[in-house]
């Protein structure tokens, strides 16, 4: 029987820790305030603080004694004097309120500062002859355990570990000895003087420091301490003033430690469970705020240096850059002779740079010149023809391509070379094909491949490399040929693009697959470090031209990264690759600078013999990835968190929610809605009543047969404009997205008032139809960020206020119940997929029939899966969210 | 007779809905065939007709090791044409078997033997679903078409032990062996529903007019009575099949000793490949044991009702099996509805089944990883087979939590309805 009395109790209560906080002594604060301030001023790096105030054994003179005192407070970072904070703060609070603020500081300012540090400065120096620097106040945190210890011994003597007796005595012994193993860089021989001194501080031998008592009460009397300073603790007050505990003798031991404040019945829970609303309303949509900017805040720490690696090459056979490149040379010639042969079958007048270059089309002729290049290079050549048909646009061409027979291997694994005549931004890529062929020749030659080697040459970068892949394993479409003529296993592509005449300056290198897979980040590696590293060419990604390692770039480099994988459209002829698990990339030549096309294929051999090196697939390093530079990246580890929160809070709503309809809505009468005003009657109800003198929460039944069918009925309309906006001809694209954008602004008002006049749900069917739409799109996206990441990110940021709206309650007047709503629905048809779609393609100047032509190509030829995820988890979510705020128009 | 509407449309509904689902996605038959975690070895369609090929060509059908189903099979599906060529008929063969199952279960729940029997009676007996929505229930379960249309032959086990059950609630005990022997000689696991099925037909047969025997000579006729029905069953297999100890290796030997380690939706395959050779028989053991210990232990804590230990034993069954897939989880799905008047009483249902959701979808996404896209381990679908498993756990441990509590109010009914605290 759950009621919400029947809820777990938290583990862990932040309204104990804060009034601990609120109650620490004045000393402990000094302490604690110095430290922070120490630390503070470690920040700035003109004057090294550590230097000025550790414990340094050769450092130390009669000018430098206030170093035995300052130590305690200064640390090495941020971490150190976290941990220390925390591990002092409850042993040193309990010293002073059991002896008294002007007690700590006599004992904390003199001998137990001074006392470890001596015997630490005897032992390094005299009887070790070192000189090892000490700082931070764990010093205080082991004396003062080394004092409990002495404490607990005379009382509990041991323990018992089945037949064996460990004195208590020891535990600090164990403590420092666990925390040197685990911790690196802590002083071991330090943290034991402490203990040394703390268990002398127990037996009671450093008595004659504490100050006399009559002194104490003098001072404290003539001054009157205890009116002027806050938090005082009074040597009389100690520790029974302060907790009212009356003094008595076995006082001492019995105090509860800080750690068990984490108890089972606090008055924090109990708050809660008076005030349900609070628990069922307001604390779910905190969460869910939180979840949402935690994950974005996530995102924006990746391009720290904290959060992020540098990449290396996992993959030790690839030994990337460790041969010499031998293209060169007399290979140059051979490279003007195929180029002046293609360019004299370009038709005339177009010989120069220009853009009607672009419009030359991979003609029969020039197909067979080069099969005949291949040929006369002593190459098996093959052609295959193909078709598609997608959006109503036809996609046809030919495939050639020739394999060099791997001389020292068996025909089971392959490399893949691909240049197509038309680059993936539309350009005539002839320097890319005719080195191609110049490679084709000079491989050939060789008698080290292992690997066989494809040469494939296509018309153009979207249609021809996918109908070719295909092709070679036999999951063609039958518009598509088979291939006659076949090698092993692809264990590697590169396609190459060379589409100007001047020499270029540096690589880009393109590596997003479809549906935001990735290649193996090893390959990217290799290409980067042989570009860089041996052939002295710098490599760019994601169009980022002048990285300069800023923060500002690296998230550039990642923004942009994810929205490609985003989108998970082929990004170029390597695209392809990815679906069969081949890892691909491309190789761009960009800017003006003195490369040549030799450089460029002295890049390609060095590559092609690393790959050649390979034993097995690639599969050492990363398939997930961000990169944020070429040399930088985050892994999935890291940064699948950001898109999990976001998926998360749709999750909580909605378990939040499916509780709220069960045990919160019996117990009041209009709950529908977390707006304003309603914090009134209801609340102040469940407050005056004592938890166990309330009525019992009857059972609420729920009705899920309407809300479970008009969830799964939306999600499955989604298939209905997925399978229009793949299957149009793309001259309707335009119009058929402006008729739905006012389709959508329509059809929740109409399931609104369908549903409304027909069934008239409660206000738990309202809460219901929410959970289970927030519950699937959780799940949904929770799914999709181990597919595509960046996919599930975007989606989930654009879905995010469909957590926060509700249906608005009746209880609320009329005419501001039908402004919000109107402006609900505003705000939410701005946020629907045609809205979002003409809004970006506004943004980046794209046409609309550009981007749908494109996606219903990808559906077809690439087998991209981003519009299912926009018409069947965001489409159907974002229309429930828009028919729950058009329920409260009626 | 007359024709009930409801029921009527309900089937036709079902029928129209995979045979529409086959006709729109002709290669979804395949697709389902070779996923996992609808066909493991035990029951896969395509290791089916490999057999059937072998069967049809006068091999035996268990050379090559790859079949290891029931050899009575074969006759059956040897009648059908071949599903490569001609899908519907097979389909419309499977599509026929889950109606039948459906009818089963329409007797299970208007015997009403779930709410009221010898020993109890339910409290909250107003919460209940009619017999035609259990049916829809488990016919438009999206677990219950899967399987279907992945032709998997758990479906005939199932058949086999829902009409133990809709037999034994109706009082004919003799067609409850019958059946219990036809399921046990599919797949070896239903015989422990034995004991608690002869209880059921005790029960029920007390319920009538005349006293049956004593309980040890109950038992002991209806074991032979199902010893006789499996007995049977194996000599007609034995003329099919003729080589006697090689189907029994290949059969019961497959299914005890689980040396096909394919991953499925269970919890047996990782430990076995993870475990030391020498380690297996011993482990073999052990989870065998472990399957079998429930039976005991329901069966004498719930014995004022049998039906419901029988559905409590086939969710473990789902969890614990050897080679489990989703047509076991269908089945357990399909018997919770009769006890719609527990679901008050049950607490963790919305968490169990978002767990199952999750899994349902992760699990295909992560097997993807692992296999396909090669960015992935093993490990990240044995994950998702554990919060599969974990999700069903929950499930059924709040149904049992559901019906001691619903005990516990018959024997203290000044508590109903009132918090109560387990120590």
């Amino acid at each position: 029987m759950a009621t919400p009395a029947a809820l777990p109790p938290l583990p862990f209560n932040p309204s104990r820790v804060r009034s601990y906080l609120l109650r620490l002594p004045l000393f402990t604060r000094l302490v604690l305030l110095a430290i922070v301030v120490f630390w503070l001023l470690e920040l700035q790096t003109v004057w090294s603080v550590v230097q000025w105030g550790s414990l340094t054994p050769d450092e130390i003179g009669f000018g430098s004694m206030y170093r035995l005192n300052t130590y305690p407070f200064i640390h090495m970072g941020f971490f150190h004097a976290i941990m220390n904070l925390v591990a002092l703060t409850p042993l040193i609070e309990r010293f002073e309120a059991e002896h008294g603020t002007l007690t700590a500081v006599a004992l904390f300012i003199g001998p137990l500062s001074t006392f470890p540090a001596g015997l630490y400065l005897l032992v390094e120096k005299f009887l070790l002859h070192r000189n090892t620097a000490v700082v931070g106040a764990s010093v205080w945190v082991f004396l003062l355990l080394g004092s409990e210890a002495i404490r607990t011994f005379k009382s509990h003597p041991y323990f018992s570990l089945g037949t064996y007796k460990i004195p208590t005595w020891t535990s600090p012994l164990f403590a420092c000895i666990v925390v040197s193993i685990l911790v690196p860089n802590t002083s071991f021989l330090g943290h034991m003087c402490a203990i040394l001194v703390g268990y002398l501080l127990g037996l009671g031998y450093l008595k004659v420091f504490v100050p006399p008592e009559k002194i104490l009460r003098w001072i404290e009397g003539k001054l009157n301490l205890l009116g002027r300073l806050p938090h005082y603790v009074s040597v009389d007050q100690k520790t029974y003033g302060r907790y009212g505990v009356l003094p008595t003798s076995n006082t001492m031991g019995d105090r509860s430690t800080p750690m068990s404040y984490l108890g089972t019945s606090q008055p924090t829970i109990r708050n809660l469970r008076k005030n349900p609303h609070f628990l069922f309303v307001h604390l779910p949509h905190i969460l869910s705020f939180l979840c949402i900017l935690a994950g974005v805040v996530w995102l924006l720490l990746l391009p720290l240096n904290d959060y992020s690696r540098r990449t290396y090459i996992s993959e030790n056979a690839l030994l990337p850059g460790q041969v010499h490149a031998y293209f060169s040379g007399s290979e140059q010639h051979i490279f003007r002779g195929y180029k002046k042969e293609l360019e004299g079958l370009l038709p005339e007048g177009i010989h120069g740079e220009g853009s009607e270059r672009n419009d030359v089309e991979l003609t029969p002729e020039i197909s067979d010149k080069i099969q005949s290049i291949l040929r006369a290079s002593g190459l098996k050549v093959a052609t295959q023809n193909y078709e598609y048909t997608p959006a109503g646009i036809s996609h046809r061409g030919q495939n050639a391509y020739a394999i060099i027979q791997a001389p020292r291997g068996d025909a089971t694994e392959a490399i893949v070379i691909v240049t197509a005549w038309k680059t993936a931004d539309g350009e005539l890529n002839l320097n890319g094909v005719t080195l191609a062929l110049t490679l084709a020749r000079y491989f050939k030659r060789w008698s080290l491949w292992s690997k066989d080697i494809i040469f494939l040459f296509t018309p153009d970068s979207k249609s021809g490399t996918q109908a070719w892949i295909d092709a070679y394993h036999d999951m063609q479409p039958s518009s598509v040929q088979p291939l006659p003529l076949k090698s092993g296993a692809l264990q590697g592509g590169l396609v190459v693009e060379y589409p100007f005449d001047h020499r270029f300056e540096s690589l880009h290198i393109v590596y997003d697959g479809v549906n935001g897979q990735l290649p193996n980040l090893d390959l990217i590696n290799t290409a980067v470090a042989i570009a860089g590293g041996q052939m002295g060419i710098g490599a760019n990604l994601q169009e980022m031209w002048d990285h300069d390692d800023s923060y500002e770039a690296r998230l550039q480099t990642i923004l942009r990264g994810m929205v490609k994988q985003g989108f998970g459209y082929a990004t170029g002829a390597h695209s392809s690759f990815m679906p069969y698990h081949i890892d691909a990339i491309t190789l761009q030549t960009k800017g003006d600078g003195w490369q040549d096309e030799m450089a460029l294929g002295r890049t390609v051999e060095s590559l092609c013999r690393s790959l050649n090196n390979l034993l097995e697939h690639l599969h050492q390093s990363f398939f997930f990835y961000l990169l944020m530079q070429t040399n930088r990246f985050v892994s999935i580890g890291t940064y699948l968190p950001s898109a999990m929160l976001i998926a998360g809070n749709f999750t909580i709503m909605a378990i939040a929610l499916w509780l709220r309809t069960g045990y919160y809505m019996g117990s009041q009468t209009h709950t529908s809605a977390p707006q304003d005003k309603k914090e009134k009657q209801p609340t102040s109800q469940a407050q005056s009543t004592p938890a166990d003198t309330k009525p019992v929460p009857k059972i609420v039944e729920r009705n899920l047969a309407l809300p479970l069918s008009f969830v799964i009925g939306l999600h499955l309309l989604g298939l209905i404009p997925l399978f229009i906006f793949n299957n149009l001809s793309y001259k309707y694209l335009t119009p058929a997205t402006h008729t739905f954008i006012i389709a959508d602004i329509i059809l929740p008002l109409s399931l609104a008032t369908l549903l409304t006049k027909a069934f008239t749900p409660t206000p738990q069917q309202h809460l219901l139809i929410k959970s289970f739409s927030l519950l699937l799109l959780g799940l949904f996206l929770s799914t999709l960020a181990t597919l595509n990441f960046s996919l599930s990110f975007m989606i989930g940021l654009l879905c995010a206020p469909l957590a926060f709206i509700n249906r608005i309650p009746r209880t609320t007047s009329a005419p501001i119940r039908y402004a919000l709503s109107f402006l609900g629905l505003g705000v939410l048809n701005l946020l629907s997929p045609p809205v979002v779609l003409l809004g970006g393609c506004w943004y980046t100047g794209v046409s609309v029939e550009t981007v749908l032509a494109q996606a219903a190509f990808g559906w077809d030829v690439w087998g991209m899966w981003t519009q299912v995820v926009v018409w069947c988890v965001w489409w159907p979510a974002w229309v429930i969210g828009c028919a729950l705020v058009g329920f409260s128009l009626f | 007779m007359p024709i009930d509407r409801r029921k009527t449309a309900v089937f036709a509904g079902a029928l129209t809905l995979r045979l529409l689902l086959l006709v729109l996605f002709p290669s979804l038959p395949d697709l389902l065939t070779g996923r996992v975690e609808v066909s493991t070895p035990v029951n896969s369609f395509k290791r089916l007709q490999e057999g059937l090929f072998l069967y049809t060509r006068n091999v035996s059908p268990y050379d090559g090791g790859v079949f290891h189903q029931a050899p009575l099979l074969l006759p059956i599906f040897a009648l059908l044409p071949n599903a490569k060529d001609l899908p519907l008929p097979t389909a419309v063969f499977y599509s026929l078997i889950d109606l039948i199952n459906a009818n089963a279960l329409i007797t299970i729940s208007e015997s009403g033997q779930a709410i009221a029997g010898r020993f109890f009676s339910a409290l909250r007996k107003d919460i209940k679903w009619d017999g035609v929505s259990v049916a829809a229930w488990f016919l438009f379960n999206p677990f219950t078409i899967a399987t279907c249309l992945g032709r998997s032959t758990g479906v005939f086990t199932t058949t086999g032990i829902l009409y133990a059950l809709s037999n034994a609630v109706t009082g004919n005990s003799f067609n409850a062996m019958l059946s219990l022997g036809f399921a046990s000689y599919l797949s070896i696991y239903p015989a422990l529903l034995f004991i608690p099925l002869v209880l059921l037909c005790r029960d029920r047969r007390a319920q009538g007019a005349k006293q049956p025997a004593g309980i040890a000579v109950f038992a002991l006729q209806h074991f032979a009575l199902f010893s006789f029905s499996i007995a049977g069953l194996l000599g007609m297999s034995y003329l099919i099949v003729g080589d006697f100890s090689q189907f029994i290796s290949a059969t019961y030997g497959f299914q005890l000793l689980v040396p096909d380690l394919t991953p499925n939706v269970g919890l047996w395959w990782y430990f076995f490949i993870e475990m030391f050779d020498s380690f297996r028989e011993f482990f073999l053991g052990v989870f065998w044991l472990h399957l079998a210990a429930y039976v005991g232990g329901l069966t004498v804590r719930i014995r004022r009702q049998p039906l419901f230990v029988i559905t409590a034993l086939l969710g473990i069954f789902a969890i614990f099996k050897p080679y489990p897939s989703i047509s076991d989880a269908s089945l357990y799905f399909s018997l919770l509805p009769l006890y719609r008047h527990l679901f008050p009483l049950m607490r963790y249902t919305f968490f169990a089944v978002s767990a199952i959701l999750y899994a349902t979808l992760l699990g295909p996404a992560f097997y993807h990883l692992w296999i396909y896209a090669g960015s992935g381990n093993a490990n990240f679908f044995y994950a998702i087979t554990l919060v599969w498993s974990l999700g069903l756990s929950i499930l059924l441990s709040d149904t049992i939590f559901a019906v001691l509590r619903d005990e516990w109010e018959q024997d203290n009914p000044e508590m109903r309805g009132k918090e109560a605290r387990q120590v």
